[in-house]
Order: C-alpha cells, then structure tokens, then sequence
C-alpha cells in the first residue's frame, strides 16, 4: 500500500465519476421524458448518434464556427423533439405500457434508417470540440473531453435538478410527473409539458453526443451507450433527477475499479456486468431504485 | 368465443369448449393440416427455408406470449433464452451425442431455467423496470457464454452441431427439417393452447389483469410469475434447440437484444392475448422481413442509376419497417388477430353489416 497505489486509485475513482457524469446526463434525458408521459424511450442510442451526426454535418460538411453549430444542433433537437411528441407519442396517449415499448423501438429502427439513409452508414471523424491534449492535475492525468465534458455535465446535471425542485417552471413539469389529472386541473398544462420533457431529452442527447464523441470515430455501433445508461436510470429510480448525478457517480466508479482491479481476473467481463448485476440486486431490495418514488396502489 | 351459425348446440362443457366444434372446422383444420405436409412438394426450397426459420422463431414468440400476454410480464431478453436452449441442446449433441429427442427437451430445460431465474425479480418489479432486468439478462447472457470454458459451449468460437438423426432418418435437407420443425411447432402449440385455458393459464390471465388482487384471491403469485418466465422462456429453449438443428451452428452473437425486440414486435403486430395472434404476429413480420431484404438488391439489380447502393436501400427499408410497427401501433394496437376477427365475423353474419 504504498503512495502509487492511493494516487492509481484516485485516478481510477475520479475517471469513473467523469464518466459516471456522462451516463448521468443521458439518464436524465431518459428520466425527463419518462416523468413527463411515462414513456422510456429506448430509441435514446440512437438519438444520440443521430445528433452526433447532424453535428458532424454543421462542423465538417458546412464548417461552421464551434458555438453556432452547438447553438444550431440545440435548436434542431429542441424541433425534432416537439415532432416526435406530436407525430408519435401524443397520438397514443393512454395506451398500454407495451404499445409504449414496441412505438419506442419502433422509432429507434426508424432513426437508424433515417441515419443510413442520410449520411451512408459510414464511419465518420467526429470533430474535436474541447481543447485537446490531456489535463494534469498534480500527479493526476485526465483526458481533457472526458475533464471537460465531465464538468459541464456536472453542472448541466446540477442546474437542471435545482431547476426541477425550486422553479416555477419545473415545479409545473414534477406535477405533471406525479400524476396528469391533479396537474391539468391545476391548470398546468399537460400536453404542453409532455413537449418541453422531449425537447430537454433531445436537447440532453446532443449534448451527450458532443461529450461521448469529441474527438472520436462516429459508428452506428456506438448506440448502445443508450443501453449503457439504462442501469443507471434504474438504479436512481425513474423520476428521479439528482438521484441520476448520484447513480450516475456510482455505475462509472464501480465500473472504473471493476475494470481496474477485478478484470485482470476475469477476463475483461466484471466492468461489463457491473452494471448490470447491481442494478439487479438494488431492484431486488428496492423496487423503485434508490430514489424513485413508491407508489402506493389501490386494487 | 366467437358466435356460431344458427342451429348448432352443444349438450355437454366439453364439446362447448373445444377448439374445433363444428364439422366445417374440422374440415378446414385437416385441410390446413394436410397442406403443411405437401407444402415442400409444391413450393421450391428458398420458401422452405424462409417457413423453418419462421416457424422456429413462432415457437419463441408463442412462449413470449405466455409470458407477456398472458401472464403481463414484459420481457426483452426472449432471444437470450432461446440462445440457451439452443447452446444446452447444441452443447449435449456435440459433446456427449446425445438423440435429439433428449436434447431439445433439454434445451428447453435450460431456457427455462435461466428464464425462472430472470423471472425472480418480477415478484417485486413491474413495468419498465421489469423491462430492463430482461434486458441486463440479454446483455450477461452473451458474455456469460464466452466465458465458459471453451469445451462446454465453445467459446467465443461457437459451436459446431451434428445432424439430427431419428433411426434412419437424418434431417439434413431443408425438407426433412422442414417437417422436423413443424412436427416441434405443432407439439409446442397445440400445448400452449390448452395450457392458456386450464387453471395455470387461468392464473397467468388473473396475475396480468392486476397481480394484487390476483394474490388476494389466493393465487401464489410468485410461482405463477416464476412459472410465466419458466414456460416461455422454455418455448424459447425449445426453439433455440431447433435452431441448433437447423444452423448446425451456434454463437453467441447470434442471440441479440435486436432479435429479442423484433420477437416483442411479432407479438404486438399479431396481437396480445391469444396464441393465434403470435403466430399471425411471427409468420406477418419474418415475411415483412425477408421481402425487405429480397427487395433491396433486387431494386439495385434492375435499377442501378437510380438507385445508390444496396445500403441505401437497405437502410430505406428499415425507415418503412420502423413506420410500419409505428403506424400500427398509432392505428390498430390490438394487432393482426382483432383484425381476423372482424373479418371472421363480419363473414358469419352476412349479409348483415352488425349483429
């Protein structure tokens, strides 16, 4: 146990809880759009990508400044959002949970078409929109889009669960979350929030995509990140905001030491069924994750 | 039950309750029947293929239906189980040369097994959540399966599966399989008929209906949520056995959280509730499919300027596939089979617009 070990450790710990930020802020796409219509939408992956390549488009083929393409890619999703909304979700409200499910896949099939059909399913570079180079901190060494991108999550993730709890605004959207008629007879409107929680969940995604991929090859295959944060979602429970940013810690330093300390040993597998098998055993003892809410039914 | 034409009355509960109850039935069923069985001889051996393939993946939807629309657990990791049925099944055949009418029961023993064990946290997760837990099987399934020792299920290689063979016979040709698989089907359906109908199924409707009121009239629901994963998940080992049979190959890369959701699609397309609907729901999309995918490079073929590439088109016929399970989601959620009904009805009563 000398010094190098406490030092390793700390980097382990902190490069897991950067990561960790990344699967928080696509968990909290996840969780907004779920509070809002009680949709999970499993299409999120591919949202991402989608984006990532829309971004790709305004920064390599139209060679826009790097604030204008973020500014323009946000507008897009926040539109793109709203069209989901009202082409495909809003038409089958009050529809069973599996419908939900299958019309979620089914946009996810869609989207990887649509992807393909555009930009030819062919690996791209996806541009460096963060300084580069590395990030030393005394004896630690960070990946500066994995630094970058950490903060900023930290604070976006931050600034949307103060938003949540203490706003007007977002006080409107947690009554909608807990129940839809006590909200509409509140004169909040329903419709209108079920709208905003996708234009924040697409707007989450793009931004997901700027941090996952700065700097890296854009694939298609790369959609499974949204598969990747969905532990993360059960675990702080589906309507929880700030729960995710504490999950979301959790996932990516457990992850981090498993693959740091335990994978040597098993080849590789213990930082990929991590996730997994805790989500497992919280859900066991805890059905509606660590922070979700308990809701008591009447038979 | 459907209505019956005028004059037709049954004295005793069991006749009132058969499946078949009237000669024109019956009639009908052994025509059915018969043209299963000359079916090789009058189609060539490309739509021989494509019908094995999708009567196995009908066995695995007709067990999902069990479970999801009988019994009301959603479950995503449907292609996982029939990927242990189909290493259990392969992993006996090539290593201890086992017949097949031991292994595929095994197979199905094993999916089954995974299946409870999946199915445990469903006593106290409902919902999405129960979603995702099938999922995490979907994703430790693969993984788990590389792990193994080599020997057992072959690694990260797969596993090559030796013929299956029934005294002379050896199924080897798409033929022999083809009444190989269907002789499977027709066990595994005509079970899950009557096993809906008896006190397990009638307990499996009550548990989907609202499980706490199911528990409060004395069903154990932890067993019969159990025992949903168990048989469906059993269906699933048993079609993923066939599947050894029939690739004589197996992978682990062959069972993905991909097929798994195209399995759910089947069975919402088709229709939830009813074991007609999950074959309507299996044989409607793997035809969708296989269109599909004959339709792209042939478009490409005959139209090579206006057309890109094979990609492009592929990608294409995907857009029209997410449209299609969206659109028919928006537009007639309770599938394929409500749509037969309507229409069986609306023959019964005619000349009549309603009854």
């Amino acid at each position: 146990m000398d010094v190098f070990f406490w030092v390793d450790l700390l980097q382990y710990t902190l490069d897991g809880a950067l990561k960790g930020m990344l699967y928080a802020v696509i968990a909290i796409a996840f969780i907004v759009v779920y509070r809002a219509g009680r949709i999970l939408n499993f299409a999120q992956g591919e949202v991402i990508i989608f984006m990532a390549y829309i971004i790709w488009s305004l920064h390599s083929v139209a060679t826009l400044p790097v604030p204008a393409v973020i500014l323009i890619s946000l507008i897009m999703a926040a539109l793109l959002g709203l069209a989901t909304e009202r082409g495909i979700f809003r038409p089958l409200i009050g529809q069973p949970i599996w419908a939900i499910v299958m019309v979620t896949i089914g946009l996810m099939i869609l989207i990887q078409g649509v992807t393909q059909v555009v930009w030819g399913g062919r690996e791209r570079p996806f541009p460096v929109l963060f300084p580069g180079g590395a990030v030393k901190l005394g004896p630690l060494l960070f990946t500066s889009s994995i630094f970058y991108g950490g903060l900023i999550s930290l604070f976006i993730v931050s600034a949307l669960a103060l938003a949540f709890e203490r706003t007007r605004w977002g006080l409107k959207l947690t009554a909608v979350a807990e129940n839809h008629q006590v909200a509409q007879a509140m004169g909040i409107s329903v419709k209108r929030s079920i709208a905003i929680a996708w234009m924040i969940g697409w707007g989450l995604s793009t931004f997901a995509a700027v941090v996952f991929f700065n700097g890296r090859v854009l694939t298609f295959a790369a959609a499974t990140i949204g598969l990747h944060a969905l532990p993360v979602v059960l675990l702080a429970g589906l309507e929880s905001i700030g729960g995710a940013l504490l999950a979301g810690i959790i996932v990516g330093v457990g992850e981090s030491w498993a693959a740091a300390f335990l994978d040597p040993y098993t080849a590789g597998i213990s930082s990929q069924i991590f996730p997994y098998v805790l989500m497992l055993i919280v859900l066991v003892i805890r059905p509606q994750g660590l922070f979700g809410w308990k809701i008591i039914e009447r038979v | 039950m459907a209505i019956l034409p005028c004059g037709i009355h049954f004295e005793s509960y069991r006749r009132h309750m058969g499946y078949l109850r009237t000669r024109s039935q019956w009639i009908a069923f052994l025509l059915f029947v018969i043209l299963l069985v000359i079916l090789p001889q009058i189609l060539s051996v490309r739509f021989i293929a494509m019908i094995n393939m999708a009567t196995m993946i009908c066995i695995a939807v007709v067990g999902l239906q069990i479970t999801t629309g009988y019994a009301g657990q959603i479950n995503l990791g449907q292609s996982a189980f029939m990927g242990m049925g189909a290493f259990v099944c392969g992993s006996l055949a090539a290593n201890f040369n086992l017949p097949f009418w031991i292994t595929i029961p095994a197979g199905g023993l094993g999916g089954a097994l995974l299946g409870a064990v999946f199915g445990i946290p469903a006593l106290r997760i409902k919902g999405f959540y129960l979603a995702i837990t099938t999922i995490a099987a979907q994703v430790i399934f693969p993984l788990m399966i590389m792990h193994m020792p080599n020997k057992w299920f072959g690694g990260a290689i797969g596993l090559h599966v030796p013929t299956a063979r029934l005294g002379p016979i050896t199924f080897n040709t798409d033929v022999s399989l083809y009444y190989f698989i269907m002789g499977t089907a027709g066990i595994m359906i005509f079970f899950a008929f009557n096993l809906v109908r008896c006190r397990v199924g009638r307990a499996l409707i009550a548990v989907r209906d609202n499980d706490i009121a199911a528990e409060m009239t004395g069903i154990n629901i932890f067993h019969y949520k159990t025992l949903a994963f168990a048989i469906g998940a059993g269906y699933a080992g048993v079609a993923g056995g066939l599947w050894a049979y029939y690739l004589r190959y197996v992978g682990a890369d062959q069972f993905t959280l991909y097929s798994s959701v195209w399995y759910m699609g089947m069975l919402i397309v088709g229709g939830l509730g009813s074991i007609v609907g999950a074959i309507f729901g299996a044989f409607f999309i793997r035809a969708l499919q296989e269109f599909i995918t004959t339709l792209g490079p042939l478009l490409v073929r005959y139209m090579p300027q206006a057309a890109g590439s094979a990609e492009f088109w592929f990608a294409s016929m995907n857009i029209l596939l997410g449209g299609i399970i969206v659109l028919f989601l928006i537009y007639e959620p309770r599938g394929l089979y409500h749509r037969w009904n309507i229409l069986k009805m609306s023959y019964r009563i005619w000349p009549f617009p309603y009854l």
